[in-house]
């Protein structure tokens, strides 16, 4: 008796199409719903959360000394053997000890941004940033200098992330490069 | 010498036609652009957005696109029917628009000159559109036939055997709203629907709304959309019957699906949501003209809501749908509504 009345139920919500109307519901609601397409590069970014791994960077004291005193331990600590370090002695005060780099180069095509070296740095001098955008013409670019490596980064280490911030295109004959304004910011749908 | 009035008249179809032609060539280039932008919010993605602002401009790019690419004739193919094909699919696409009226006559102001808004009223309209629509079909045939390949040829076969289940269901569902109306003149149809939405022929309880899913689940299956586009499964078939077939043949099939779309759109609001006729009466004069597109659009956009709604159905099933269930309830329908005409 049961399974009869089942059956007819059953029936019943195929004639009167059912399943096929909260289908229909379902896909209406993401059709009204809003895109979580990211408009990049054209209008925003995405930011990543502080434990994103992208370009080095090396610091600076907040009097401007560098931090990093060549010890080399980044370069032995490196799985791929993509930082050269070479030492030299500086009594000018330009970093915090006597020995500053002289160079201190990463190849970023050898890099698998492990994060070892940022582990292995007694001064945190090396951190990995959070800059994503790698992409270049040709391979000049893919071997960073300790020069371009200690310019402030565009996302400050302070800074939370995780959120998608207005940004801007720029087209230069240089490349593009895609500015974020992290001051204005939003939540990640979904 | 005939007199003015006659030549008059014979510019005005002219004209007509001339209109409802480009209208009709038209009019793929925003559906192809608001599919593809439901497509997308349905999957939580923006859809066309990179050309032109909300990528209002992509279908022209399309079309270029379409318009550049080279013309392949493949090796073995038949080649004259490979050409003749994508026309063939096209033509009576456009005929059928010949007998489907917009509305009513409508009186020009100034010129004192009433225009209809069709280019016949047949007494054998509905008649006429079915034949017409169901000539398509040898375009999709002769395109799988002559393009010597299995996908083209499986999609073709596939296609002929979709319509044949299915316009015998598509038929008895128009000869419900025939007995309905007694005529087959779409005006006089849409005539017999006057008045509020309670007159409308799918409110006609209880085989109103049978009769309107019938015609529905079968026009689906005839213009070859989801759930039942098997002629042209990507999944099994590459492509089906336009596999083979690029640049502006390809969009000649496109254009010939799209239009066949609208007709069914534009059948669906004739035979059973009243045409033109307003819903309920309103104390603004919205012109009935506005209605029926609304009542359209709003099905053109069913179209695409159930294409990204439901998945394929497979071949066994579609067979038994067509056969097993559309037919024999069609048939209980016409003897539901015959003894309903007879005794109510």
């Amino acid at each position: 008796m049961a399974e009869d009345k089942g059956r007819i139920l059953e029936l019943i919500k195929r004639v009167l199409f059912t399943d096929f109307v909260k289908g229909l519901t379902v896909t209406l609601g993401y059709n009204v719903s809003k895109s979580i397409t990211h408009k990049y590069p054209d209008e925003e970014k995405w930011v990543p959360y502080r434990r994103f791994r992208g370009v080095h960077t090396l610091n600076r004291t907040e009097t401007g000394k560098e931090l990093c005193v060549a010890c080399e331990l980044c370069s032995k600590a490196c799985p791929t053997q993509c930082i050269t370090v070479i030492p030299m002695e500086d009594d000018t005060g330009r970093g915090i000890a006597d020995r500053v780099a002289k160079v201190w180069k990463v190849d970023l095509v050898r890099c698998l941004y492990c994060g070892y070296c940022e582990d292995a740095c007694p001064t945190r001098a090396v951190r990995l940033s959070r800059e994503y955008e790698l992409a270049c013409t040709d391979l000049s670019c893919t071997v960073r200098q300790r020069e371009d490596l200690l310019k402030p980064v565009q996302v400050p280490e302070s800074f939370e992330g995780g959120v998608i911030a207005k940004s801007e295109f720029l087209r230069s004959k240089r490349g593009i490069k895609v500015k974020v304004d992290l001051s204005n910011t939003r939540k990640r749908p979904l | 010498m005939p007199d003015t009035s006659t030549i008059l008249e014979f510019i005005l179809i002219i004209v007509k036609a001339w209109v409802i032609a480009m209208v009709l060539f038209g009019l793929p280039l925003p559906l192809t652009w608001l599919e593809r932008k439901i497509a997308g919010h349905i999957q939580v993605r923006l859809g066309p957005w990179r050309v032109g602002p909300h990528g209002l401009l992509q279908p022209f790019a399309d079309m270029i696109k379409l318009l550049m690419k080279e013309d392949i004739v493949p090796y073995k193919a038949d080649k004259l029917l490979f050409v003749i094909a994508p026309l063939l699919a096209m033509v009576p696409a456009f005929a059928v628009f010949a007998a489907i009226p917009f509305g009513e006559k409508v009186l020009i102001p100034g010129l004192d000159y009433e225009l209809t808004l069709y280019l016949s009223d047949m007494n054998v309209g509905i008649l006429y559109i079915l034949a017409m629509s169901g000539l398509g079909i040898y375009g999709v045939i002769l395109g799988g036939w002559a393009s010597n390949s299995k996908y083209s040829l499986l999609g073709g076969l596939r296609s002929s055997a979709q319509m044949i289940s299915y316009e015998i269901a598509v038929s008895f569902a128009v000869i419900g709203v025939v007995m309905l109306a007694n005529s087959l003149s779409l005006v006089d149809i849409v005539r017999a629907q006057g008045g509020n939405i309670l007159h409308w022929n799918i409110l006609y309880l209880p085989v109103g709304p049978v009769w309107f899913f019938i015609f529905m689940i079968g026009s689906t299956a005839e213009i070859n959309r989801v759930p039942f586009d098997l002629p042209e499964d990507e999944g099994t078939l590459a492509a089906g019957f336009h596999t083979e077939y690029s640049g502006m043949k390809f969009a000649f099939f496109m254009l010939a699906e799209y239009i066949a779309m609208v007709t069914v759109s534009v059948l669906a609001v004739i035979l059973f949501f009243g045409g033109w006729n307003a819903p309920f009466s309103i104390p603004l004069p919205i012109p009935p003209i506005f209605w029926f597109m609304a009542k359209v659009a709003f099905f053109i956009y069913l179209f695409m809501w159930i294409r990204f709604t439901l998945p394929r159905y497979r071949y066994d099933q579609l067979m038994n749908i067509g056969w097993k269930i559309l037919l024999p309830l069609s048939l209980v329908n016409v003897l539901a509504t015959g003894l309903m005409r007879l005794y109510l």
